[in-house]
């Protein structure tokens, strides 16, 4: 275990890092600064999340019920593999998002994007990816209350986080392709990604649907009974 | 064998950082050449050759697509070559798009690089001394994903064994398997609670406890960290001084020729073969000696 000391020395580091990074950066890369930011912005954002699941005296149950649910959605990414851009990641991280509030869902997300790329190949996207699902499975927590109990919301909810992460997504290609963003660029891209939107549109729904209920019943019997 | 693999992950993971920031966010065709060049030469030790000529069939043609739509989104630049749609495409803008494209291949090769040397195991290491714990839950997710789909297995075998035949129509295979699926969480929740008691009872969590590891920093990988640190500042001086700076609009920019854009270059050169000329050499000893039994 590290000393306070030495914790104090590495939170000044960290704040010290964090500003020269951004500012040696922007400096450096002059036409592609904003993709270098783009990808420093996202990392931070998840910092957050990551570091509040650290601090917490987070119990060993709910870590495995974290393991366990984002080992699901992988393994949904690896059966449905041979259907392009049909998955259930989405879907099962806005089931945990419902029922095992927003940092759950944001943590399922964004750690479902790091171990699914283990797998499929990592890239400058994966950090991109770690933000969109985990911003769903965290929006899905802030409304999990209307999502349980109205359906309708739930599959506007489920058009929604495909829309949003595709978008999020075409945003990364913009500024990777052109180094700063380009409207007209970001709607060809919008464009031409129309079908994969829409399946994930599809997909999203059909898998909201059918495991919403059946899920949501064994998370919430499992908390229940083990106190989670 | 890889050789690049036995490096320490921190020495590692610095080396990929360094080459992958460079690679995708500087312009200079120059600097991106070499990148380029080095990953793909790394690739071709690290890849078999089948798979390594199939990887490159699938990436060009979609690395041309991107050279030459590039000019369809910018019309910046200042030498028309001809107009379409009353939109002037520019030679800038292809150049740029050719430019685009290196950047996204060179990317693609050296996370491939990365995929191969830097296994999970060394992510593992690196991050669980930074984030414990979101590192244990990553390290159990991969474990889960091989045991639930064995799980799986099973439990589709034994309804099987109970009558649920799954060929009569697709509705009917549907349902089975949501009702495997439905079996497979309920278990794997409660299995995932027995894990975590098994694990309290061990003593997870408690103070003064250390993990194992197998890693220990040798001689060579000092060297490496040394070459790579000192590359870099190289070449993020010439990026930082103005010396390597290059851009496609409004009009391209001559190639510095200055004495620190040259040490720049060479530096980054230094940097982009490092890990094929390692591979390359031991791959040659290994030759030698094989060939003189």
């Amino acid at each position: 275990m590290k000393s306070t000391k030495q914790k104090q020395i590495i939170k000044i580091l960290i704040y010290i890092l964090i500003p020269v990074v951004i500012v040696a950066g922007a400096t450096a890369f002059g036409t592609k600064k904003y993709a270098f930011l783009s990808i420093v912005v996202m990392l931070l954002a998840c910092v957050p999340f990551f570091v509040s699941f650290e601090k917490k005296n987070a119990k060993v149950e709910r870590m495995l019920a974290l393991a366990v649910l984002t080992a699901i959605s992988i393994l949904g990414r690896y059966i449905f593999g041979f259907i392009p851009h049909f998955k259930p990641i989405t879907a099962m991280v806005i089931i945990t998002g419902i029922y095992m509030g927003g940092e759950m869902g944001f943590l399922c997300g964004a750690l479902s994007a790091v171990v699914s790329n283990f797998i499929f190949g990592q890239g400058p996207w994966t950090t991109f990816q770690m933000f969109a699902w985990g911003f769903t499975g965290l929006m899905a927590g802030v409304f999990a209350k209307q999502l349980k109990e109205n359906k309708p919301a739930l599959l506007l909810y489920a058009c929604l986080a495909g829309l949003s992460y595709s978008l999020m997504l075409d945003v990364w290609s913009t500024i990777w392709a052109e180094g700063e963003f380009n409207i007209k660029r970001y709607v060809g891209y919008i464009i031409t990604s129309i079908p994969t939107t829409l399946t994930y549109i599809v997909s999203n729904i059909m898998f909201l649907l059918i495991l919403t209920r059946p899920i949501g019943e064994k998370l919430d019997r499992i908390r229940k009974k083990y106190g989670i | 064998m890889k050789v690049f693999e036995n490096y320490h992950p921190i020495v590692l993971f610095i080396y990929f950082i360094s080459v992958l920031v460079i690679a995708m966010f500087e312009t200079n065709p120059v600097i991106l050449g070499l990148t380029l060049l080095g990953g793909v030469l790394f690739a071709l030790l690290l890849v078999e050759k089948k798979r390594f000529v199939k990887d490159l069939v699938m990436i060009l043609p979609f690395m041309l697509l991107v050279a030459l739509t590039n000019p369809l989104f910018s019309h910046n630049g200042v030498t028309p070559l001809f107009f379409l749609n009353g939109n002037a495409v520019t030679l800038e803008a292809i150049l740029y798009g050719i430019d685009i494209a290196a950047m996204i291949m060179a990317v693609i090769y050296w996370f491939k690089c990365y995929q191969e040397v830097f296994g999970s195991d060394k992510f593992l290491y690196l991050f669980g001394k930074i984030i414990p714990k979101v590192a244990l839950v990553i390290s159990m997710t991969l474990r889960f994903i091989p045991l639930l789909r064995r799980q799986y297995k099973k439990i589709a075998d034994a309804q099987k064994c109970l009558g649920m035949y799954e060929d009569k129509s697709i509705i009917d295979k549907a349902k089975v398997v949501m009702k495997n699926v439905s079996i497979l969480i309920t278990w794997s929740l409660e299995n995932s609670v027995d894990t975590s008691m098994s694990m309290k009872a061990r003593g997870y969590g408690i103070k003064g406890r250390t993990n194992y590891h197998n890693f220990k920093i040798h001689k060579m990988d000092k060297i490496l960290l040394i070459i790579t640190l000192l590359m870099d500042v190289t070449v993020f001086t010439g990026m930082i001084t103005g010396n390597t700076t290059f851009w496609f609009y409004p009009e391209i920019t001559a190639i510095k020729t200055t004495l620190l854009a040259f040490t720049s270059y060479l530096a980054h050169a230094v940097l982009s073969f490092t890990p094929f000329i390692i591979e390359l050499k031991e791959n040659l000893k290994w030759k030698y000696y094989v060939w003189k039994i």
